[in-house]
């Protein structure tokens, strides 16, 4: 048996649940039926109690309300500051959730569950706080009064005649770990305060007097025992589960709950929370709506509706449906629902012929399943109801004045053809008035135009003329005919256009997705595709729109418009929050709301990859429609986005290509520089030993003296080699120290006689030549490799060496006389590993001097550049320039 | 004795200083060219016996020179090239190269290797009746071949592969010129077969098969076989 095996195992979504607590603090909260039964002083004097067998418990915070013995629990025990926040020129003192955060304690005594923050908190209510240090993995003690649970304000209103302000919704209290009841009876509890042992809030002292009747605390107990009662009831099934017992344990009860954008479902909501807390049913709430543009205002209450019913610990689903009772039913079977819950308006006002009352429709439909029915003054759902479709003014006028206007002109027509055509046919034309006006303006004037036409066509047209009796029997039925077809045209011709405006809303949100997709796949760049779709957003919603993607580690803004929008730090927290805990946030959620932003993480394929922000400044929150809208763009723009970033690795995967072929061509450079001299030095030494005999002396010495320059020249690649890597790892330490310049141009100019004897090297070096900082030898190899540059490429013409001072600057130059450097290459000369050809194809040269030269110049602070042509269209120059050393500097050397 | 003449083609000018003097003293004439144009000019109109090719050259490939050699003579050609640019030493043999030596090398390896050439060059087309060395015997009219006096059963592939190789003796012979002339050219990319044979081939010729005296392995380019 397969359903038996079903039962066995233990619901994975149970499971799930339990795998989630395990990271998640514990949440335990003390109920109590009424102020003053006790639940601070239980709460501290357990705290004391831990507190003593070591445990790691502070208090964040506690309202003393002073009482002493309360305050006097509070010794002894760690707490958290409280924190000042400046709230319209108060300073008020509130709970520190980051100073908790930061705390970290195993345990957090938080009283006042019900608590709403000073606005510009971070959440609207503690209960949200203490939500986020569970999260954090801390376990938090907490207190509350019974007339708080969402469920129960309206029945706590209708005891105690309170109205209750500050509420919790009840899936805080069904997430609870552990609830403790503390309990103290009526009597007690009014002894307790005539001792002037409850403390009330000022404003709350009126209302105490009625309040603490015996008749409300008792009813108040009742409920808080029950409560408790059920989460035993919770707990126990749990248990039952986890460890995969079989029943009898679940009623298996599941309800349906209908509800519409009408007065009656908030009770019907609330009705149906207490019933299914009562029968330990699931529930499921839907919303039933005939189009789906039903309206601003419409949305936005069954958003509300939704949201309690939601909170109350239901399932919510929105229903677009022609035809309710079917959906109902279809819903119904699909989701095993035991008993349905429906509300109904204690009487309809006015009959309506198109109205029928949708719970008789469903009693009628449904003869299995239990109907509950919850009546009420307020209007309930709408069914199947033309007329009650929310019109605006100038909608409703003009709905009222085409079927006037298109009746009276048929009448016109017809008078002035009735010589011509048959009064019986003139109905026609008052069916095209009818159409028309469906057409026009939907179905209300559809059945303003039949009814008139009814009307008009009886009194100008049948006999007796101007009259509305009738005088044929045959006329009479011809006319009730003519009115039935009326109205069936009329009403076919109104669904018609509500379903050709609808389908051309839809086309045009489609038609605009589509530009936009369009748009964002010519993009291929990221910034364009964030800019894109913040255009984009803006121009649908009218708002401002700004993007934000990591950076860093951090958000940034990366794309904004209009494009001079900025976030302040409030809203980048909003921001960030929404980015790392992947949830909305800011205005209309529960995070930082009061701020104007509302931020939405964007999901990749990569997770989230960012945030999008939208200004909330002129309006309350997203209607239904736009956030459908918004989702839309999103989904496009993470697409864009990931094909960016594609697009981007892309790139990145070229780059390393071209860097992998630059570094093979250099890798080849570099051995053969490497191996060349040392194939020389073998060749010789091996010539000289096995052949040594049999050369002619002048020739040995020539292969020795080979080998001694070969070595040379070796060891200066070696060397610069060297000199490149410490320049590239950065430790390189240039002396700053004055340094006679012309000394040191001097002393290269020597080096490089040497190494090439019939070098010709013309200088003029100002006399006067101030001192330079910087480092000798540095600038000694700098002005070397200039040389050996300079020689290379000059040809047989002469090396000009000048040197002079400029400014606060000594400016030294080299000039070849060779072929000079093509200004596109001019900038490349530094680079690494450079080189440029010879005329005979070959590069001379390692390609590091001039650039190891820059390195050296820079670490001196000085700067180097090329210029070329140098003289008549011929040469290269370089010039290097240092600055000059500063008096107190020289007097210290 | 008839002095022969060797065309060096080298553009590093170190590498000519100790070249020249050593190849000269060794009994050769020496031309030097330092571009590829000069080589293919100075093959042309000078008749070298021999060419030293270095393949880096500065106005064209060292490759191209051997094609536009080897399109009017089959001078021998040794190429000097680095050891890493294995793909191009292949390339060179496989246009008709004769033999590379690595640079740096000592003179010695150099001047063997020339002997060597210059030997092969002067067999010419005169193919030897009969080989014999270090105890192996291959007799190319019986078409027998022997180990230390026992008679060495191959198969018609071995066979064809031993003489091949014994014919160049001292000569590297690139994969796909054994594939080719062994198997044909339709199998010049059939690498696997090469393996096979040369591992039977050893097995049955040398002493100890993992470390040939006869048929030596040049690393990513081919076989070389040892004669003496």
């Amino acid at each position: 048996m397969t359903d038996h095996g079903q039962k066995n195992r233990p619901d994975p979504d149970k499971l799930l649940e339990l795998a989630a607590r395990e990271t998640r603090g514990k949440l335990t909260v003390f109920l109590g039926a009424a102020p003053g039964v006790g639940k601070t002083y239980a709460m501290l004097l357990r705290a004391r109690r831990l507190k003593e067998d070591g445990a790691d418990i502070v208090v964040g915070l506690v309202e003393t309300h002073g009482r002493i013995e309360t305050a006097e629990l509070l010794d002894g025990l760690e707490s958290i500051p409280r924190k000042q926040v400046r709230y319209r020129g108060k300073v008020l003192e509130e709970f520190d959730i980051d100073a908790s955060i930061a705390r970290k304690p195993k345990i957090l005594v938080v009283d006042e569950l019900a608590h709403s923050n000073v606005p510009g908190s971070r959440h609207p209510k503690r209960y949200q706080d203490i939500e986020e240090l569970l999260w954090q993995g801390i376990d938090v003690w907490t207190a509350m009064n019974v007339q708080h649970l969402e469920s129960l304000s309206d029945v706590v209103t209708s005891i105690t005649g309170v109205t209750v302000r500050e509420i919790v919704p009840d899936v805080v209290l069904k997430r609870a770990d552990d609830v403790l009841l503390v309990d103290l009876s009526p009597a007690e509890l009014i002894m307790r305060l005539k001792e002037g042992k409850v403390y009330l809030p000022g404003n709350a002292e009126r209302a105490a007097a009625g309040f603490f009747k015996p008749a409300n605390l008792t009813a108040l107990r009742e409920l808080a025992l029950r409560r408790t009662a059920d989460r035993v009831d919770d707990q126990m099934i749990d248990l039952l589960r986890e460890n995969s017992i079989e029943g009898p344990w679940a009623t298996g009860e599941r309800l349906l709950v209908c509800v519409g954008p009408d007065d009656l479902s908030e009770k019907v909501v609330r009705t149906a929370s207490r019933l299914a807390s009562g029968l330990n049913a699931r529930w499921l709430v839907v919303s039933l709506t005939e189009t789906d543009d039903a309206g601003e205002a419409t949305g936005k209450r069954l958003d509300e509706l939704l949201g309690l019913a939601e909170r109350l610990g239901a399932e919510t689903r929105r229903v677009i449906a022609e035809d309710f009772v079917e959906e109902i039913f279809r819903i119904a079977r699909r989701e095993n629902v035991t008993q349905i819950v429906v509300g109904r308006p204690r009487s309809a006002r006015w009959a309506n012929p198109f109205r029928r009352s949708l719970p008789n429709e469903i009693i009628k439909r449904f003869t299995d399943i239990g109907v509950h029915i919850v009546t009420g003054e307020e209007r309930g759902i709408s069914y199947a109801a033309p007329s009650m479709r929310q019109r605006s003014g100038p909608e409703l006028a003009k709905a009222i004045a085409v079927p006037i206007a298109a009746t009276v002109v048929t009448t016109l027509l017809g008078l002035a053809a009735s010589d011509i055509v048959h009064a019986q046919n003139l109905s026609m034309l008052f069916l095209v008035a009818v159409i028309l006006s469906g057409m026009i303006c939907g179905r209300l004037s559809a059945v303003i135009a039949a009814g008139l036409s009814f009307v008009f066509y009886n009194f100008f047209f049948l006999e007796p003329l101007h009259d509305l009796s009738i005088a044929k029997p045959h006329q009479l039925f011809s006319l009730i005919i003519f009115l039935a077809v009326a109205l069936m045209i009329g009403d076919l011709a109104g669904r018609l256009r509500d379903q050709v405006a609808q389908s051309r809303n839809q086309a045009k949100n489609t038609q605009a997705l589509y530009e936009f997709s369009r748009k964002l796949s010519g993009t291929a760049r990221l910034d364009d595709v964030l800019i894109s779709s913040a255009s984009h957003l803006h121009s649908t919603f009218g708002s401002g729109v700004v993007i934000l993607m990591p950076d860093d580690n951090d958000l940034s803004l990366q794309a904004a418009w209009p494009p001079d929008l900025t976030l302040d730090g409030t809203d980048m927290t909003a921001a960030r929050w929404a980015y790392e805990k992947n949830e909305r946030a800011g205005a209309d959620t529960a995070t930082l709301p009061q701020i104007g932003w509302q931020f939405l993480p964007i999901h990749t394929s990569n997770g989230v990859s960012g945030v999008l922000g939208l200004s909330m400044d002129d309006q309350p929150g997203l209607s239904e429609n736009d956030d459908r809208m918004v989702t839309a763009i999103l989904d496009q723009t993470a697409i864009a986005i990931d094909r960016a970033q594609l697009v981007r690795e892309n790139a990145k995967t070229a780059a390393l290509q071209e860097s992998e072929k630059l570094h093979t061509a250099l890798f080849s450079s570099l051995s053969h520089d490497l191996k060349t001299p040392l194939a020389s030095i073998t060749g010789a030494v091996t010539t000289l030993r096995e052949l040594g005999s049999r050369i002619k002396a002048h020739t040995r010495d020539d292969l020795l003296l080979a080998i001694e320059e070969e070595a040379a020249r070796l060891t200066r690649f070696v060397a610069n080699l060297f000199d490149m890597t410490r320049i590239e790892a950065g430790t390189l330490k240039a002396k700053k120290l004055p340094v006679d310049a012309a000394e040191v141009i001097a002393s290269s100019i020597e080096r490089m006689k040497k190494l090439k004897p019939g070098i010709v090297i013309e200088t003029s070096i100002a006399s006067d030549l101030p001192m330079v900082n910087g480092d000798a030898s540095l600038l000694g190899q700098t002005m070397f490799n200039l040389l050996d540059n300079a020689a290379k490429y000059a040809g047989d013409g002469p090396i000009a060496v000048y040197a002079k001072q400029d400014g606060e600057e000594v400016a030294i130059s080299v000039t070849d006389q060779g072929k000079g450097i093509p200004p596109k290459d001019l900038d490349k000369i530094f680079d690494k590993f450079y080189r440029r050809v010879k005329s005979d194809g070959r590069a001379p040269g390692t390609g590091l001097g001039l650039s190891i030269s820059r390195g050296f110049i820079e670490s001196m602070g000085g700067t180097i550049k090329a210029e070329s042509p140098a003289i008549r269209k011929r040469g290269t120059r370089f010039i290097v320039r240092l600055p000059v050393a500063g008096p107190e500097r020289a007097a210290v050397a | 004795m008839n002095q022969h003449r060797i065309l060096v083609v080298d553009d590093e000018p170190q590498i000519q200083r100790f070249l020249n003097p050593a190849l000269a003293a060794s009994g050769y004439e020496v031309i030097a060219a330092s571009t590829g144009a000069e080589a293919e000019r100075l093959a042309a109109t000078s008749a070298p016996d021999l060419i030293i090719l270095d393949l880096g050259l500065p106005d064209k490939d060292g490759k191209e020179v051997i094609e536009t050699v080897r399109a009017f003579s089959d001078v021998p050609i040794i190429i000097l090239s680095a050891r890493d640019r294995e793909a191009e030493k292949i390339a060179s043999l496989d246009l008709g190269a004769n033999d590379y030596v690595e640079k740096p090398f000592g003179i010695g390896e150099l001047l063997a290797r020339i002997r060597t050439a210059l030997r092969q060059q002067a067999a010419g087309t005169s193919v030897p009746s009969r080989f014999e060395a270090k105890g192996l015997v291959v007799d190319m009219v019986k078409r027998l071949v022997s180990r230390n006096g026992e008679e060495v059963h191959l198969t018609r592939k071995e066979y064809q592969l031993l003489v091949h190789l014994v014919l160049h003796a001292g000569m590297v012979l690139t994969h796909r010129q054994l594939l080719a002339s062994v198997w044909g050219a339709a199998h010049v990319h059939d690498l696997q077969y090469l393996r096979v044979f040369v591992g039977q081939l050893r097995a049955k010729i040398e002493d100890d098969a993992n470390s040939p005296q006869f048929i030596r392995t040049e690393a990513g380019v081919g076989y070389r076989f040892i004669a003496e």
